[in-house]
């Protein structure tokens, strides 16, 4: 307590608040504002999204450049761009770097972003918890990346590490500890941020915000956030078990000692397939909140949607061991994986045909966003039927571990997942930046992207089909791989350039977007409450905590429907929409203290691969980080008092940050 | 906007044009490892029941579902929407479509569901089926069997005539490491009869590995300490490829195998040829050659007639290195990547001494010394003993017949 507070000052009637110098520097309270500092103590729900987003972005730039490198080994037979061993370990961390350090990151941008906003809240639950997420997601994901600089190399067992080729025989290098320690790393972030995030949901919605009123993005993020929480410490386990196996001689994966190295496949699909609803969901969300925008009609059957996303969140469970169809699990298990996984089918068509549906009669307007959202639903679409066809437990056996699935699950993952993350990108940049994505460029990547993406997967179907396996760093000539690999890697450049082409988009509209129109509160006419607030968003959200009286309640704000069932509109976005002025609105404070405990999590890591004492040294810069935030009041008194009073706004209530 | 008016035509053209071109190459008859040509009963049921009923559900699916969105598109587009102000009739949801679009999909899926079921036991199922072999002058009736053990990077195939082992029996008391001592082990080629169902009985010594032969059957893992059962059955005399399907470490794209399927005939005198110990070489080269192996190569490989009393064990992580008594009777070797044979028939010694110059220029392979060796190291030999050992090894066991020479050459 001692080093974060101070004897408060004495304020006179007339005086202003005045800030005297302390002794130590680092451990003067921060006080919130525009320099960069402010962004390492932040607690903003927002700007935490922003960094979630842009490390994510960062990440996403490094798993396609390995990503490329694959691409570029695999282009012609007997590929020499990159060693068998040098191969593994780029196509181990390409996996490992998209699903953890980019979809999810992504993903959890839109959720720390989004979900106070589509509810009507200031913040999260807990916002130094949310900071502590996005610190310690951060401290993983460079831990996890130094290994190619201080351990030897990346992990090089894939990204689902199977045993017996995970242990120390027969990964030598440093890189499956890096893997199984960061992963641990990166899952704290996760189960913390999950756990923030329900709490947020279930408690902090604006009066009148039934869960039946939530927007479904908010809907399909909470899905994902359950899925997180009851996922990660499954894998957590496994990896537990894998680092004391590697580290310290534990045996829970030796055959030769008894073990059966089918366990870590059933701990990590345990985790692996909930996983991926865990990629797919916020995308659907995603795409559930632009289509009806700009269909200009409500979306299609919104219980059904909710409850589709529930029931693939509850049957996403139960489908794990179809990765495990060959291993050499009995018939009968065989058989029940086989039409668990069938049947998760029928939710997941639902949402496609009310997708459908909300477009049927619409008056649709192809925005940059719109484009996108609809290729989801195409993209996806195929990937979801490529799996219907290997969810045939016996037909399977001709497909696993071909390029067949490779070709599947980018069709999810990339067609599904990411084209539904750009399209938010496209559809909320106004909101969170204040000015609009250049559409023209927009264009551009969409359709570079969308031709790369389908040159670069839908030729893997073929090769599966052709008996092409997963995970060769090479193949021999004359068995007919030839020219659909050359094909996938022109598509894989086009993906490149596609990429490019966003970031250029990046800078040229934020260049370019003094001399435009700003985009005001509400620039496509939408739905949810984030676009009842200006552009870009306050720091306080919401100068008074909305009343919500139905589902898409800012739509009800402009527009009614007459007697004849027609759209009357009933108020201007100008007139409907706040106008961010308010003041003294009570915020969180910021602390510098989860980042802290953050820094401490990798140096443990570091220790325990290389020395001891280093994780004492980590162990004890977390926990005493860990003390010192308990100590630090939650509410900073010397906190700068134009954010700070309450009385001052009518109806505004003080949810921001209640211990 | 300035795209074109139908976007999504575009797109859906591109994807048949790619489908189009799929089914074309698809065909193509230098895919050997193509899952679409199967070449055997148990293969070509599996396709039939299993895998063309669920794509012909799955693509009239994509097809309906992609036909009605690009008519949606097309129907509803609003090219010019500045200023457009109009709103369509707000359908918030319609009850009695959702229940039948819901209860479509699940018939589908129970459809999907059903061809599941229906095909599961041709890839499971096994059936009792005897063929007479004669081993050392005793007939025997065989249950065509054989136990194939995965190891890094390649793949050990045992016939048991004399004393059959089952999959109860290894499961009970079998260790990959220490295999009971059966009348052929070979590498890298498994040698079948025509017509007869073989029962595979997968394992392995190290990582996990997956045994497939896409013409004759799909794949199953070779996990170590566990035994699978699996089956291949060939119709016709043929050489069927094969590549390790599991990623099972640094040199997984080059653990390739192939099945060499002979008539009953042949087979049986496969068989007697290959249950010989290898005979003593006469030419001189040759005799320097077994000389060297009795030095070097003995640490790893075992040549029945010259090692096999005194073998242990390999200096591997597995414990096992290729059984090379029969070595010149396979056409491929290195872990089935690379051609014994040229194709007119001699031997391709030019790729023999690249390999025996150094292995792991050719299949990246971890011999850090002081640990455990995974692959075979570079063995440091002169070109005059590397000369001689081609000449030793060329001898051991007979040259295949000339179609399957001419059947392992790819390109």
């Amino acid at each position: 307590m001692a080093i974060t507070e101070k004897t408060p000052l004495e304020l006179g009637p007339g005086d202003t608040a005045r800030y005297v110098e302390r002794p130590l520097g680092v451990f003067t309270r921060p006080q919130g504002g525009r320099g960069w500092r402010d962004w390492l103590s932040t607690v903003d729900h927002k700007r935490i999204g922003i960094l979630y987003g842009a490390s994510a972005m960062f990440f996403f730039v490094v798993g396609g450049v390995e990503a490329l490198l694959i691409r570029l080994q695999l282009a012609a037979p007997e590929g020499s761009v990159l060693s068998a061993d040098v191969y593994n370990q780029v196509y181990t961390m390409h996996g490992v770097t998209m699903v953890f350090l980019f979809i999810m990151p992504l993903a959890a941008a839109f959720a720390n972003y989004f979900i106070p906003l589509q509810i009507g809240a200031r913040d999260v639950a807990f916002p130094r918890l949310n900071a502590l997420s996005y610190w310690i997601w951060l401290s993983g994901a460079i831990f996890l990346n130094t290994s190619w600089i201080v351990g030897g190399g990346g992990a090089d067992c894939g990204w689902f590490c199977y045993a017996t080729n995970s242990g120390v025989a027969f990964s030598p290098s440093h890189g499956v500890d890096f893997y199984a320690i960061g992963l641990q790393i990166l899952g704290i972030a996760s189960l913390v941020s999950s756990i923030n995030l329900i709490v947020t949901c279930l408690n902090m919605r604006a009066p009148g915000m039934t869960l039946m009123r939530m927007p479904v993005l908010t809907w399909m993020l909470l899905i994902t956030q359950f899925l997180l929480l009851f996922a990660l410490p499954v894998i957590t386990v496994a990896l537990f078990l894998l680092m004391f196996d590697r580290l310290f001689d534990a045996q829970f994966f030796n055959p030769d000692a008894g073990a059966d190295p089918l366990l870590w496949q059933h701990l990590f699909w345990i985790f692996g397939h909930p996983e991926v609803y865990i990629i797919i969901l916020p995308a659907f969300g995603v795409v559930s909140e632009i289509i009806p925008t700009f269909s200009r009609k409500p979306l299609f059957g919104y219980e059904f949607m909710v409850f589709s996303g529930i029931a693939i969140g509850f049957m996403g469970w139960g489908v794990w061991a179809h990765h495990m169809f060959v291993s050499g699990i009995g018939p009968i298990s065989v058989a029940a994986f086989s039409l668990s996984t069938m049947f998760i089918a029928v939710p997941t068509g639902v949402k496609v045909l009310n997708w459908l549906a909300t477009m049927w009669g619409g008056r649709l307007r192809f925005t940059v966003a719109m484009k996108f959202a609809v290729a989801t639903v195409a993209m996806f679409t195929i990937g979801g039927l490529s799996g219907v066809t290997h969810s045939v437990a016996p037909a399977d056996t001709q497909q696993t571990d071909t390029y067949y699935i490779v070709a599947h699950f980018h069709y999810v993952i990339f067609g599904g997942g990411v084209l539904g993350l750009f399209a938010g990108l496209y559809f909320w940049w106004p909101k969170v930046w204040g000015h609009f994505l250049n559409e023209r460029l927009g264009n551009w990547n969409f359709w570079i992207m969308l031709v790369g993406f389908n040159l670069t997967f839908g030729p893997m179907h073929i090769l599966g089909l052709q008996g092409m396996s997963r995970r060769i760093d090479t193949y021999a000539r004359g068995y007919g791989f030839e020219f659909w690999n050359m094909a996938a890697t022109v598509g894989s450049l086009l993906i490149a350039v596609s990429v490019v082409v966003f970031m250029w988009n990046v800078v040229k509209s934020k260049r370019d977007a003094p001399h435009l129109p700003p985009p005001g509160p509400d620039p496509w006419d939408a739905r949810s409450l984030e676009w009842s607030i200006p552009s870009p968003v306050p720091e306080h959200n919401f100068d008074t905590v909305p009343q919500v009286h139905g589902r898409d309640d800012w739509w009800h704000n402009k527009y009614a429907e007459n007697d004849e069932g027609t759209v009357v509109r009933v108020a201007t976005v100008e007139e409907a929409a706040q106008t961010g002025e308010a003041t003294g609105v009570h915020l969180p404070s910021p602390s510098f203290w989860p980042l802290a405990v953050a820094v401490g999590l990798p140096l443990i890591g570091y220790g325990l691969i290389f020395n001891l004492w280093l994780a004492l040294i980590g162990a004890l810069l977390t926990i005493a980080s860990l003390y010192s935030w308990a100590m630090e009041p939650v509410d900073d008194p010397d906190a700068t008092h134009d954010h700070h009073d309450d009385e001052a706004t009518e109806g505004s209530s003080t949810e921001g940050d209640q211990p | 906007m300035r795209l074109p008016a139908r976007p999504l035509g575009r797109v859906s053209g591109w994807l048949l044009s790619l489908l189009g071109a799929a089914v074309a190459t698809g065909c193509a008859s230098d895919a050997e490892l193509d899952t679409f040509a199967p070449q055997g009963p148990i293969a070509r049921e599996l396709h039939s029941r299993g895998v063309l009923p669920v794509f012909w559900i799955a693509a009239v699916v994509l097809v309906g579902i992609t036909v009605a969105m690009v008519w949606l598109i097309w129907r509803n587009r609003v090219k010019n929407y500045e200023g457009d102000d109009e709103w369509p009739a707000q359908t918030h949801g319609h009850v009695p479509l959702e229940v039948g679009w819901t209860v479509g999909f699940f018939v589908t899926m129970a459809a999907v569901a059903g061809i599941m079921l229906w095909s599961l036991p041709t890839v499971d199922a096994t059936e009792t089926n005897l063929m007479g072999v004669t081993v050392d002058d005793r007939s025997v009736e065989w249950e065509p069997t054989v136990v194939v053990v995965g190891n890094q990077w390649w793949w050990e195939f045992r016939y048991y005539f004399s004393d059959q082992v089952d999959l109860a029996d290894l499961r009970a008391h079998g260790d990959a490491k220490t295999l009971p001592p059966a009348d052929i082990v070979t590498s890298g080629q498994m040698v079948i009869p025509t017509g007869e169902e073989v029962e595979l009985i997968l394992t392995s010594r190290d990582v996990i590995h997956s045994f497939w032969i896409p013409a004759l059957n799909g794949k199953r893992d070779a996990v170590p300490n566990r035994f699978s059962p699996w089956k291949i059955e060939a119709s016709d005399p043929g050489f069927y490829f094969g590549q390790c399907t599991e990623f099972c470490g640094l040199s997984h794209s080059r653990m390739r195998m192939q099945v060499v399927a002979l008539t009953p005939a042949d087979f049986q005198s496969w068989v007697d040829d290959t249950t010989q110990d290898a005979v003593e070489p006469a030419d001189p080269a040759a005799l320097a050659g077994l000389e060297v192996f009795s030095g070097i190569c003995t640490s790893c490989h075992v040549i029945e007639g010259v090692n096999d009393d005194v073998f242990e064990s390999a200096d591997q992580a597995s414990g096992a290195a290729p059984n090379l008594t029969h070595l010149a009777s396979r056409s491929t070797f290195a872990g089935g990547i690379f051609n014994l044979y040229n194709a007119d028939g001699s031997l391709n010694r030019v790729q023999l001494e690249a390999w025996l110059r150094n292995p792991g220029d050719l299949k990246a392979n971890y011999t850090v010394p002081g640990k455990q060796y995974r692959g075979m190291p570079d063995l440091d030999l002169s070109e005059q003993q590397i000369d001689d050992l081609v000449a030793y090894l060329a001898g051991l066991g007979n040259r295949p017949a000339d179609w399957i020479i001419e059947a392992t050459q790819v390109e």
